[in-house]
């Protein structure tokens, strides 16, 4: 079945069919024990969509999926997969793009990718073709190591019903108005590229990459953040994805940098107290993006056809417009919005309106001039977190 | 029966008996022994951008030094010193009131319930905390409908003084706990000659009961401090913008892939908790606290 012409009915059907094993005593997609599983070691809250489980990512593949759940942190991938026993145990992994490839390729646990072997491969963002602004972050020394799966430019959460307008500038965050009611993300990489692109794009500082930034630009933006918390301009940095959602709903700060699904479901929690809208900043936004890479085991266990299938699903509008609607996370595919117009049955009215809303937003946001893509293991990164840490102290 | 003298020797007359004892040598060693040297020995790897490989340099300690950390790491045992002078106050009277007033069949009763908190998670424990010190939070809310100010108090929480509430919010029982174990050893006809004698009630807590129970205080100082600059929940949760703990350190060079960074701060704490036992021992004779109880 073509992934573009899966329908509602046969997603019922696959679902059905899904029950009926599960009440015989097995669920596919979820039971680590098979044996010919794809073993995939991935973040089960942002990479599957469908159902509760895998099930419905297993059954638009086509293979069995024996997940287990992992978190975004660079340092437990590199510990698995380069020292520990990670391509024993796991066929296929997730990370974030834009380094991770890099430090895995060469660390060579991971394979390299026939991209003919994924036929929804050519529905492709042009992004990342080669030479494209994203084209690094999924290859390592110009051969393709990994497939997007979600991405997205981050931007400013604020409280439309308290500031009155929308903000459409970084400025914003460092107005004096707003002392002690911002926040930014505890996280030395994203907040200072997007500063990084705020100082540069607004002309207040020369910096060349944000996102690798030079040791004496890294100072430049690390002094800036300085000087605004001495000036109590911050509330605090939040860390992690409840604690961002509770600084927005709670009415603790009315603005935040912080990624697309916070905002969506601090809007959802604050209800009629607060109007939480996620914006577009004029000066750019860094962008990052999750991929999804064949292991050195996975395949000598001969798992590489399902990991392609897998690759497959993930650049299927069915999956694009289903992650789209559900944490707006913005699709690695071209065609979604004809995909969700197509299917009415899949998709109602309402839910057909917010996709092509979110869609919208996002390709505004993804045309920003300033926009830099995420840079996991920036080359001075010593001088990252050794500024961080300055300003941690200040 | 082992047949090698060696065997023979370590397993003694009692044969897989004496083994028993052993165990938890072994335990210690695989378990405590090991992983500490380790630390030690990859704080002076060499740092590779991905991992780190064998070979002898400073370079972790001397970045530590000579980056912020070191201020961070000093700012962090400064709040945790604070956490545990407001824990002994609240907290070692508690255990004082419970072992003096309360009657002797249901004193451990009364403190079991201090473990009540320990079953609930504490990231749970300390996110509890927002909601009652946030802007509108349910103390802000008290306070302004009283009348006793007009606005929200912030500096209650994402500030210092938030991060020292939450310490002390999840580590009190320890000074209980400990307190109330010194308090157990101290005779009982030690406060009625004290009362027989005119002592009121703060010179014989000041001069009497402190100096007695000043090994289990010690302890229970030590378990509230090591876990106030160790545990990284509270400065995330409770902290203003950017603040850290050394633990919190620690996993933001995990982070950043800076293997041996983590490790040379993780021995600077390990460190500054031997000195710390070393100044404890000296002054309160530590040994103590493992003397049965008469």
């Amino acid at each position: 079945m073509n992934q573009q012409q899966f329908s509602r009915r046969a997603f019922l059907m696959m679902t059905a069919a899904a029950g009926a094993v599960a009440a015989t005593g097995g669920i596919p997609g979820v039971s680590a024990a098979e044996g010919d599983a794809l073993k995939l070691w991935a973040n089960p809250g942002v990479h599957k969509v469908g159902a509760r489980d895998w099930s419905a990512m297993a059954s638009q593949a086509g293979i069995e999926i024996a997940a287990t759940a992992k978190s975004a942190r660079a340092d437990e991938s590199i510990q698995k997969m380069v020292v520990g026993d990670g391509n024993k145990l796991f066929d296929a992994v997730t990370d974030n793009g834009g380094g991770m490839e890099d430090a895995l390729a060469s660390q060579g646990v991971i394979a390299p990718l026939d991209t003919s072997r994924i036929p929804n491969w050519k529905n492709i963002l042009p992004v990342y073709n080669e030479g494209g602004p994203a084209d690094h972050t999924i290859r390592f020394e110009g051969q393709v190591f990994a497939t997007p799966m979600i991405a997205n430019a981050d931007s400013m959460s604020y409280d439309f019903k308290a500031l009155g307008f929308h903000p459409d500038s970084w400025a914003v965050l460092f107005d004096p108005e707003f002392k002690g009611r911002v926040a930014m993300q505890n996280d030395f990489g994203p907040t200072m590229t997007n500063t990084a692109i705020y100082l540069k794009e607004s002309g207040i500082a020369s910096i060349k990459d944000p996102s690798n930034m030079e040791p004496d630009e890294v100072r430049t933006v690390a002094e800036f953040l300085i000087e605004q918390k001495k000036k109590g301009q911050f509330r605090t940095f939040w860390d992690g994805f409840q604690n961002g959602v509770d600084l927005l709903a709670s009415g603790e700060v009315l603005m935040s940098s912080t990624w697309e699904a916070i905002s969506l479901v601090a809007a959802g929690r604050a209800g009629d107290k607060a109007d939480i809208r996620y914006g577009t900043m004029k000066e750019g936004h860094q962008i990052w993006n999750n991929i999804v890479m064949l292991t050195k085991g996975g395949m000598e266990r001969g798992q590489d056809q399902a990991y392609y299938n897998l690759a497959n699903v993930y650049l299927s509008p069915w999956f694009g417009a289903r992650t789209l609607g559900g944490l707006g996370f913005a699709p690695q595919m071209t065609g979604v919005e004809s995909y969700v117009k197509d299917h009415p049955e899949d998709f109602d009215d309402a839910m057909q309106e917010r996709i092509l809303r979110i869609l919208n937003s996002k390709n505004a946001r993804y045309a920003v001039k300033g926009n830099a893509w995420q840079n996991v293991f920036p080359k001075n990164l010593r001088a990252y977190t050794d500024w961080w840490a300055r300003v941690q102290a200040a | 029966m082992a047949s090698h003298p060696l065997l023979r020797h370590l397993a003694g007359e009692d044969g897989i008996r004496r083994w028993a004892f052993y165990v938890p040598v072994a335990f210690m060693v695989l378990f405590f022994a090991v992983p500490v040297a380790l630390t030690l020995v990859w704080s002076v790897f060499e740092r590779t951008i991905f991992w780190m490989e064998p070979g002898f340099t400073l370079d972790a300690y001397v970045n530590f030094f000579t980056s912020a950390r070191a201020e961070n790491y000093l700012f962090s045992m400064i709040h945790s010193a604070v956490a545990v002078v407001v824990a002994f106050t609240i907290g070692f009277p508690v255990a004082v009131f419970v072992r003096r007033r309360v009657p002797t069949a249901a004193q451990h009763r009364v403190i079991l319930l201090f473990i009540i908190p320990f079953m609930i998670s504490e990231l749970v424990r300390v996110f509890a905390l927002r909601p009652v010190l946030g802007r509108n939070g349910l103390l802000n809310s008290l306070l302004m409908k009283i009348g006793i100010t007009s606005e929200p108090i912030t500096v209650i929480l994402f500030s210092n003084l938030a991060v020292v509430i939450g310490d002390v919010v999840s580590f009190l029982p320890f000074m209980v706990f400990a307190g109330f174990l010194a308090m157990e050893a101290i005779e009982r006809y030690v406060f009625e000659v004290c009362d027989d004698l005119g002592s009121n009630t703060l010179r014989t807590f000041k001069d009497v009961i402190v100096p007695l129970a000043a090994p289990g205080i010690f302890a229970g100082s030590v378990f509230i401090f090591v876990n106030s600059i160790g545990v990284a929940l509270v400065p995330t949760i409770l902290g203003g913008p950017g603040a850290v703990n050394a633990g919190l350190m620690v996993n933001q060079a995990i982070v950043a892939l800076d293997f041996p960074l983590a490790m040379a701060i993780s021995a600077i704490m390990m460190l500054t908790l031997l000195v710390l036992l070393f100044i404890g021992h000296r002054l309160f004779d530590l040994t103590k606290i493992l003397q049965p109880i008469n």
